[in-house]
């Protein structure tokens, strides 16, 4: 087979599995991108959005919890219709709000007001990214990978040339490989 | 051709959802019941045991959702629940839920060179989520390095107090779980 027909096939495979590794591509990278962020600590939750609050509510008379008590705090606060449960500590309180929490500190009446909002999109694909659902999807997320492998291969033959794997795409290919290198070589 | 790729998708996805509905699970009738108060307590002789336990989550792993921590009342006894195979994860929206869990009673056996080990991981710059004893305590999956250590340590010296070669912590493998409506 001639360099020309090879080059043709070559370019013709790397663009149809380029087409079909689009959408597993975008879930991975979004996905990737705030993994990275919630690891590097600057997202509380991967899955969902969190806001803060802090407020001082009034302790319970004679320091006894009771249900009325924890109403009083929702109803004060303007929570009371998202209540779902709520758990004693030693010298805390927590309220589970359909959306969010109540952390109240019993020594002194300080409390934390949590509310949530999940990422929808980003939550399903945070689950594809960590391969939460096993299964098939092991060997389908396995067969994008590889596709992935045969796309940077197939990817060094597509063009020829000055902007081909021997002069240009060379010292591209060199510095993709060179930067991570590095970060291992200084950080690791 | 649009419409014969639509119909493909179509096939494909409902023998997706087909494999996905297929799961053989665990018998509840087998099952030892089991309360959170009493757990620690239940623990030691059903070991490898099919239970099933009710309580409130109080707290679920933000680092892929593997793991929640079940609570009844007060959070004195919190039993930890993993996730097993045929469960994604356990999701944040949970938290303050009353759930009913089927899973198998697990055992880990903390020693010494356990406890070397978690210590050479907690010092690694980049920190394995998963290694060590999960407390379900607020706040635990924020712990710093020196609060680990300390958390280390202190289990060295109750391991020394114990006078036994390990020390155990008892878990729910968990296989399947309901939200008990009020």
């Amino acid at each position: 087979m001639q360099i020309k027909t090879l080059r043709r096939w070559n370019n013709a495979i790397h663009r149809d599995t380029g087409y079909l590794c689009i959408g597993m591509t975008l879930i991975y990278a979004i996905s990737g991108i705030v993994l990275n962020h919630f690891k590097s600590g600057d997202l509380v939750h991967p899955d969902y959005a969190k806001s803060y609050k802090e407020v001082v509510v009034p302790l319970p008379k004679d320091g006894n919890v009771t249900e009325a008590y924890v109403f009083s705090v929702l109803d004060r606060l303007g929570e009371k219709d998202h209540y779902k449960s709520h758990v004693l500590g030693t010298k805390s309180l927590e309220i589970f709000l359909s959306m969010g929490s109540v952390y109240i500190d019993l020594t002194n009446g300080s409390a934390q007001v949590e509310k949530k909002t999940p990422l929808y999109g980003i939550r399903e694909f945070n689950l594809l990214h960590y391969n939460n659902i096993k299964k098939l999807y092991t060997w389908f997320s396995d067969l994008y990978a590889l596709a992935l492998i045969f796309m940077a291969i197939t990817g060094m033959f597509v063009l020829k040339g000055k902007n081909g794997i021997l002069k240009r795409g060379a010292w591209l290919t060199f510095i993709g490989i060179l930067l991570p290198a590095l970060f291992l070589l200084f950080y690791a | 051709m649009a419409r014969k790729l639509i119909f493909s998708i179509g096939i494909m996805a409902l023998t997706l959802s087909a494999c996905n509905m297929v799961s053989k699970g665990l018998d509840p009738r087998d099952a030892v019941k089991v309360a959170v108060a009493t757990f620690e307590n239940q623990a030691a002789g059903i070991v490898e045991k099919t239970v099933i336990i009710e309580g409130t989550v109080l707290h679920t792993c933000k680092h892929g959702g593997k793991r929640m921590f079940l609570v009844d009342g007060n959070d004195s006894v919190r039993v930890e629940v993993t996730a097993g195979k045929d469960i994604p994860k356990f999701d944040e929206k949970l938290v303050g839920s009353r759930l009913r869990v089927l899973g198998v009673l697990k055992e880990e056996k903390i020693d010494e060179k356990y406890l070397n080990e978690w210590e050479n991981e907690v010092k690694k710059p980049e920190e394995n989520h998963d290694a060590g004893v999960h407390t379900g305590a607020k706040g635990h999956e924020d712990q710093g390095t020196q609060d680990k250590l300390d958390q280390i340590n202190s289990l060295r010296e109750d391991l020394k107090n114990s006078g036994k070669d390990h020390l155990s912590f008892y878990s729910i493998e968990a296989s399947k779980f309901e939200e008990i409506k009020k």
